[in-house]
């Protein structure tokens, strides 16, 4: 049995799903479009849970929207779990009433009923659930209260698909349900009254499926008529406006049988603490000072001891273990040093950043979690609105710090399709996670006094780099299309720390997985190439295929500073992903650790081309696993390849003008 | 206009039919609309956007939208 959870954003949704179905979930597609679902089994194994993306309405206005549409349109769904906010009953209900009009068997996990409490919101269940003719299970999904006998009550107990009726809409809207019921005449579909309601609210999806049965002519002059006999005989402005008085008018009717006000507290804690992060002098100072403070953490005061302890792990026990171990059991030369020189040091490379990396991710999750990711967005739309972009997509970028991939698929929640595609294509200049193991290296082993104030410099120029680029792009190729900004923001929540962690994780096993799997393939390849020459194997490294490939390249890459075989094969390496560079550096440069490659680099490189080689990763291409977001995301292929282009050609310019322009003001 | 208000102020919306379409919906989505109460809660620096109260809710804005929406001072 599959069940579906849907709910408004901001309701608790993601809370409720991770405590009805434990641990167990697994990630799939869509049929027909490639949009991540997040699956779930519940705790007793009766049923499987599907995640829906937070939704205020059932006709959509942004692509996040789109898919919860299309999922009703076209998936065999078999019940609804329907998560309201206690706190904003109202306009919860109006999603809840649609809902009840797709006349599947829907329960309602009424969530929050504490902070409801603490405003002096009194909810009678009993009567709501008589009102709405469903079950109400109250619950509160940060502390997991009531979600097992919620769980209980939907996957054992019988639902029945007959509700009763809501709403009468009135003689011209009953009349035009059943005139469709006839043009479809006995079509499989869902229910259709739903359809029609939808269709006469204007959801632009909707309309599109019943295309393959209606003529779009006779869609329109249904539509039409029903809209005009609305207008004159009600004097109302629109029928989308119509349909939701009439729901509001229920809505208000069940409210004022179920809910009793009481006094309210004086100031919630929100109020305060918007009072101090929104202000308008402290906020952008507030917002500045949090990013340096996640930045030391992950940097300087707690990922760079952690990443350093575990290096020492890595190049010291295990190494020495492994190396006993290919002794005993006489190993060939061959495999001695695919081992050593190639999985432990491309491996053990990327490794070493997973503190780092779980941290940044932590952080990430943390701001996601508590609601300052929406002040964020708040504090920064003027600045993006100067750049043709929102606020809004200021939240895919945050997260594009932690993985370009889920970055671009945050932009889903963007509006307007112009500012959706910029903001995707612009995500892949914020400095994810995998390349700060690229910076760690060089400021090692070149800037060893300002590492910090370095990396932030890089971080810096992505954001000013894309800031500048959104201003250039939506002034040419995209002009025209208006912008839009209404953010709703949510109250601050405490994270539970089993939540936090579990989000962290979810981010952050991906990395690990990737250094097992796709490092690890690439490692020994790496390494094979750099072992194998054109006469033969165990060649000097400067003779083997690895240096012929880099070399190809290395002139190119002679006027930004760094025009050697090593980076040139480097670099092919980091489009695979980002973290192969270190991979490919450890096993061109034979050393085992971090510590003696940094060594070896001040021999290869100077400091300004150190950073001019930054700049570049930082810039140059997206990820192989971040052109695919691109492409899945976007659709074309015209702006997949865009994206590769165009930042390989920033990336020569700003590594060009760092290189020189450093020279010019007498650094080497 | 709900421009006007300060912080801490706060009106009925009268008229909404001026902001731009998309806005309208958005807000209608959250249940703003006329006859909504709304109090200002925040108005961000150098023309920045406007943060509004509604039903305990919070909602962001930009100025030139509050400037489209007519409202009655209370």
């Amino acid at each position: 049995m599959e069940i579906a959870l849907l709910g408004n954003p901001n309701t608790g949704k993601t809370s409720l799903f991770n405590h009805l179905t434990g641990s167990y979930e697994y990630v799939g597609n869509w049929s027909g479009v490639t949009v991540e679902k997040k699956v779930g089994l519940f705790k007793n194994k009766r049923a499987t849970l599907i995640d829906l993306p937070g939704i205020y309405t059932l006709n959509p206005l942004s692509k996040d929207e789109g898919v919860v549409t299309n999922y009703f349109l076209k998936e065999q769904l078999d019940q609804l779990l329907n998560i309201l906010d206690a706190s904003q009953l109202e306009r919860n209900l109006h999603l809840t009433i649609q809902l009840l009009e797709y006349e599947k068997p829907l329960t309602i996990g009424l969530n929050m009923i504490d902070v409801a409490k603490n405003r002096g919101i009194h909810i009678d269940t009993n009567l709501l659930s008589h009102r709405l003719g469903v079950q109400v299970n109250p619950v509160i999904a940060r502390s997991g209260k009531g979600c097992d006998a919620l769980a209980e009550s939907i996957t054992t107990v019988k639902q029945c698909n007959t509700q009763k009726l809501l709403i009468n809409y009135g003689k011209v809207i009953e009349d035009a349900i059943i005139e469709l019921e006839e043009m479809l005449n006995g079509k499989q579909t869902p229910s259709i009254r739903w359809l029609t309601l939808q269709l006469l609210e204007g959801n632009p999806y909707v309309r599109e499926y019943l295309h393959q049965w209606v003529k779009p002519e006779v869609l329109s002059n249904f539509v039409n008529g029903v809209s005009q006999q609305i207008i004159s005989s009600e004097g109302i402005m629109t029928l989308e406006q119509f349909i939701y008085l009439k729901r509001k008018a229920v809505i208000q009717s069940i409210l004022n049988d179920a809910v009793t006000y009481s006094e309210k507290e004086k100031t919630p804690f929100t109020e305060k603490v918007d009072k101090i992060v929104t202000n308008k002098f402290l906020g952008m100072p507030i917002f500045l000072l949090m990013m340096y403070l996640m930045f030391m953490l992950t940097f300087n005061w707690l990922g760079f001891p952690l990443s350093d302890a575990l290096d020492s792990l890595i190049s010291g026990p295990i190494t020495e273990w492994t190396i006993n171990l290919l002794t005993l059991v006489g190993a060939t030369d061959f495999l001695y040093s695919l081992v050593v020189d190639g999985i432990i040091a491309g491996v053990g490379g990327v490794i070493v950043f997973v503190p780092q990396i779980f941290i940044l991710f932590f952080f990430i999750s943390l701001l996601e979690d508590s609601g300052y990711m929406a002040r964020v967005a708040l504090v920064m739309d003027r600045i993006m609105e100067h750049v043709g972009l929102n606020g809004k997509a200021f939240i895919p970028m945050m997260i594009g710090f932690g993985c370009n991939v889920p970055g671009i698929m945050a932009a889903r929640t963007i509006e307007t399709p112009k500012e959706r595609l910029l903001t995707i294509l612009l995500t892949p200049l914020m400095s994810c996670s995998a390349r700060l193991p690229v910076y760690a290296l060089f400021v090692g082993s070149f800037f060893v006094k300002q590492e910090a104030l370095i990396v932030l410099s890089l971080y810096i120029l992505g954001i000013l780099v894309s800031l500048l680029l959104a201003k250039i792009f939506s002034k040419t190729l995209l002009s025209g299309e208006t912008s839009l900004f209404v953010i709703e923001l949510p109250p601050y929540r405490l994270p539970q720390g089993k939540a936090l962690w579990r989000s962290t994780w979810d981010k952050g096993k991906n990395f690990v997985k990737k250094a097992g799997t796709f490092i690890f393939a690439g490692s020994v390849f790496i390494w094979l190439l750099s072992y194998a020459g054109p006469n033969g194997l165990n060649v000097n490294m400067d003779d083997s295929y690895l240096a012929a490939i880099g070399g190809v390249i290395a002139p190119l890459l002679q006027p930004i500073g760094f025009g050697s075989w090593q980076a040139g094969s480097a670099l092919l390496t980091g489009f695979l992903a980002k973290e192969a560079i270190i991979s490919t550096m450890n096993i061109i440069y034979f050393v085992p650790d971090e510590a003696s490659l940094q060594g070896l680099l001040a021999s290869t490189f100077t400091p300004l081309s150190a950073y001019s080689f930054m700049a570049f990763i930082l810039l140059y291409i997206p990820c192989l696993a971040t052109v695919a977001t691109i492409y899945k995301e976007t659709g074309s292929k015209k702006w997949t390849i865009f994206s590769c282009f165009y930042a390989l050609i920033i990336a020569y310019v700003i590594s060009l003008i760092i290189y020189h322009g450093g020279k010019l003001l007498g650094f080497t | 206009m709900l421009a006007q208000l300060k912080t801490g102020e706060k009106g009925i919306i009268s008229n909404i039919s001026k902001a731009d379409a998309l806005v309208r919906r958005r807000l209608l989505d959250l249940g703003i609309t006329e006859g909504s109460e709304v109090c200002i809660k925040c108005i961000m620096p150098f023309g920045g956007p406007y943060m509004l109260e509604y039903c305990g809710q919070c909602v962001g804005i930009r100025r030139k939208e509050a400037i489209q929406i007519e409202v009655e001072r209370l």
